[in-house]
């Protein structure tokens, strides 16, 4: 098999992803979401360059600008700012979380053949596959962190696979949407920061494990 | 495009105004009055769509339809009604001694400002971009109206509501994503998320991927809507917010996500009529109702009860979605608006004045207050679907299609989980208003609180004397 460039982008953006579920270090994990972020934006600019779809360049300076430098570098102020270095306690200790999201990465490249309707595209089964392991990972993520802030990350590498899946499979979307995509994951990330300070300031932690007033 | 900048104009404009106008007793006087100002420029601006069965192009990926303009103006209508009311709560908080700050209300104005721009575009979006985009604005704007109490329980609910709206619209998002897929993969030209486009060419679609895609918008846009096992962030927000705000929450926000799945769901009926798929979301819809019937059993807090009773009145929705009859989707989602607003507001009022929200300390508002115990049992009665309000015969016109539809299991456990809530929801009321007096009340403006909801409570009866049921009950005779 013969690996194209965008997708050996895509498989590396993947593995950063991944790595980002074998620490609890909070600023650790901001900066393997900025560099999975970063292969994302690259694998954008290398699908306009061979589809010559010029709005996608765009496209890519925008994920390389907002997400890869804006959202982690307003994370990594709140983080200082609340003074909370590392993810309370996951649910699944994280070497071992690691290990499901690499297990992830394989039944991954099973699934993206059997998605209906996209086989007989050889070339955008990697593409795929990296897509859907960063969802998965996103997704364990989420479940497996206590920490609010690990929640936030979850929820943007989820968003990072849908794009992903997107570029590589439809070769983006209208700019339009697009750049409405990234300006309404910034604002969620704006408000879910303000939530956080206001977490920690009456709770005293961030871990969401422990919201549980509210019931019937 | 005129047009449009004259539907947006006024909310926009307000929401910066609200933010800077120094005198929030001002503002709260001003913005009522000018929404209600901005219902009239809707209603003026969309009445060809409202008289006609005309389409309405703003731009390209923006247009209207008759259905559409139905549902901005019942959104603009129940924001205007919930606004005008906020000032009188607002007013009752300050006499009961727990004011809330000029910044946390300037706040609240300015998002509630945005919140209806947001649910505005909703409506007016054509391509499912968009419509994802306003979706998520709609989480956006109103999670500072979840938070306005400034306390845990609020922030609780609000770091719920945005987190699990969020992702779930991720998987709306996902949806898309396929069926943009699979108008390239199809035998289509040009690819497109342009619903009518994507309507209108449904047969050329790729249709497996089209079905995936449908399934995920579902999923999301069913997280939004509160579809029963995804309704968790639902009661905790209705019941932390303000009562104005869980008004809004309950009858406009849900319609929007509502209204994602109806779009979703036309293209998916018109690539292949009666298909499973579609089916599913019939089923769907009566499960959501079966749970939140027996949750509506045991219930403790007052506005958690309402809050189960939307999500089913979701399920009622989603049902009429899946019959595939956008007329009783309308219908429904208005007899629903209308008297789950006025719960909301007197639910707001009652527990002002009794300073409980527990369902088990509360008792005796008929001696306290007869004309608020009035309102809230005949808003009860409406909200439950009793004849003679408007959404019995939302309801029954439902049941009766989905039986000549062939559908009759879905409709005998429809109608026995209906019959369930509502003796339920009448078991918890009777205990309310019935009983010893409580006393304390009296500080509180009774005639000036019941207005609004007296108002809206009349609009459901009306509706449902005057309502012909031949013409709302056909296939598209009065929606295109």
């Amino acid at each position: 098999m013969i690996l194209d460039t965008f997708e050996a982008l895509a498989m590396v953006s993947a593995i950063f992803a991944i790595l980002i579920l074998g620490t609890t270090h909070l600023r650790t994990n901001l900066s393997f979401y900025s560099l999975h972020t970063m292969a994302i934006a690259a694998v954008t600019a290398w699908i306009a360059n061979i589809t010559h779809e010029d709005h996608l360049y765009l496209v890519a300076a925008g994920v390389f600008i907002i997400k890869s430098w804006g959202i982690p570098w307003y994370l990594n102020s709140v983080i200082k700012k609340i003074n909370i270095g590392t993810d309370g306690g996951a649910f699944i200790a994280a070497p071992l979380s690691m290990h499901l999201g690499a297990l992830m990465l394989g039944l991954s490249f099973m699934i993206s053949q059997q998605i209906p309707g996209l086989i007989g595209e050889p070339d955008s089964r990697l593409g795929s596959t990296a897509a859907m392991s960063i969802l998965f990972t996103g997704v364990l993520l989420m479940l497996t962190r206590r920490a609010a802030i690990s929640q936030i990350v979850g929820f943007l590498v989820i968003e990072n696979g849908i794009y992903l899946f997107a570029v590589t499979q439809t070769h983006g979307m209208p700019l339009m949407i697009e750049m409405g995509l990234l300006l309404e994951v910034l604002v969620a990330v704006m408000v879910a920061g303000l939530l956080l300070f206001n977490i920690k300031k009456s709770f005293e932690h961030i871990d969401v494990s422990q919201l549980t007033e509210l019931k019937d | 495009m005129n047009d449009l900048l004259y539907i947006i104009a006024l909310p926009a404009t307000l929401a910066i105004l609200s933010l800077f106008i120094k005198d929030v007793k001002l503002t709260r006087k001003l913005v009522p009055v000018l929404i209600w100002w901005q219902l009239g420029i809707v209603a003026l601006v969309l009445h060809p769509c409202l008289l006609g069965n005309e389409h309405m192009q703003f731009i390209s990926g923006l247009a209207v339809d008759k259905m559409g303009t139905y549902f901005i103006l019942l959104a603009t209508f129940v924001v205007s009604c919930c606004i005008t009311h906020a000032d009188y709560f607002f007013a009752a908080a300050e006499a009961n001694g727990d004011a809330y700050g000029d910044q946390q209300l300037r706040l609240f104005y300015a998002s509630v400002n945005l919140f209806l721009l947001a649910m505005t575009s909703v409506f007016l979006c054509d391509n499912l971009g968009y419509l994802w985009i306003a979706i998520e604005a709609t989480t956006l704007s109103s999670a500072p109206l979840v938070y306005f109490e400034r306390n845990k329980f609020a922030l609780e609910a609000t770091w719920k509501y945005l987190i699990v709206c969020s992702v779930g619209i991720a998987f709306a998002l996902l949806g898309t994503v396929f069926i943009f897929a699979a108008s390239q993969r199809g035998t289509l030209a040009v690819p497109t998320l342009n619903i009518s486009e994507l309507i209108s060419q449904a047969q050329t679609l790729n249709f497996p991927l089209l079905r995936l895609g449908f399934i995920f918008c579902l999923i999301g846009y069913g997280t939004k809507a509160g579809i029963f096992p995804l309704h968790t962030w639902l009661p905790d927000a209705h019941a932390e917010s303000p009562a104005p705000a869980s008004a809004m929450l309950s009858g406009s926000l849900l319609n929007c996500a509502l209204f994602g799945i109806w779009k979703v769901s036309s293209i998916i009926n018109a690539a292949q009529p009666h298909s499973h798929v579609h089916q599913l979301v019939a089923i769907l819809g009566t499960i959501t109702v079966v749970a939140a019937s027996l949750l509506l059993l045991r219930q403790h807090n007052f506005k958690r009860l309402w809050a189960y009773s939307s999500i089913e009145n979701v399920g009622l929705m989603v049902f009429a979605i899946g019959l595939g009859s956008g007329p009783l989707f309308f219908l429904q989602a208005l007899n629903h608006s209308l008297a789950k607003v006025a719960l909301f507001l007197l639910t707001g009022n009652i527990i002002q004045a009794s300073g409980t929200k527990k369902l088990n300390k509360m008792h005796g508002v008929i001696e306290d207050c007869p004309i608020w115990a009035l309102l809230v049992t005949l808003a009860t009665f409406a909200v439950t679907g009793a004849p003679p309000f408007g959404a019995f015969v939302a309801e029954m016109s439902m049941l009766s299609l989905s039986m000549s539809d062939g559908r009759w299991v879905l409709a005998l456990i429809m109608t026995v989980a209906i019959a369930i809530s509502f003796v339920a929801i009448c078991a918890h009321m009777g205990k309310v208003i019935l009983g010893p007096a409580k006393q304390g009340f009296k500080k509180f403006q009774p005639v000036r609180a019941s207005i609004i909801p007296a108002v809206l409570v009349f609009g459901t009866l009306v509706l449902g004397l005057v309502v012909n049921t031949e013409a709302w009950s056909g296939p598209w005779s009065m929606i295109k």
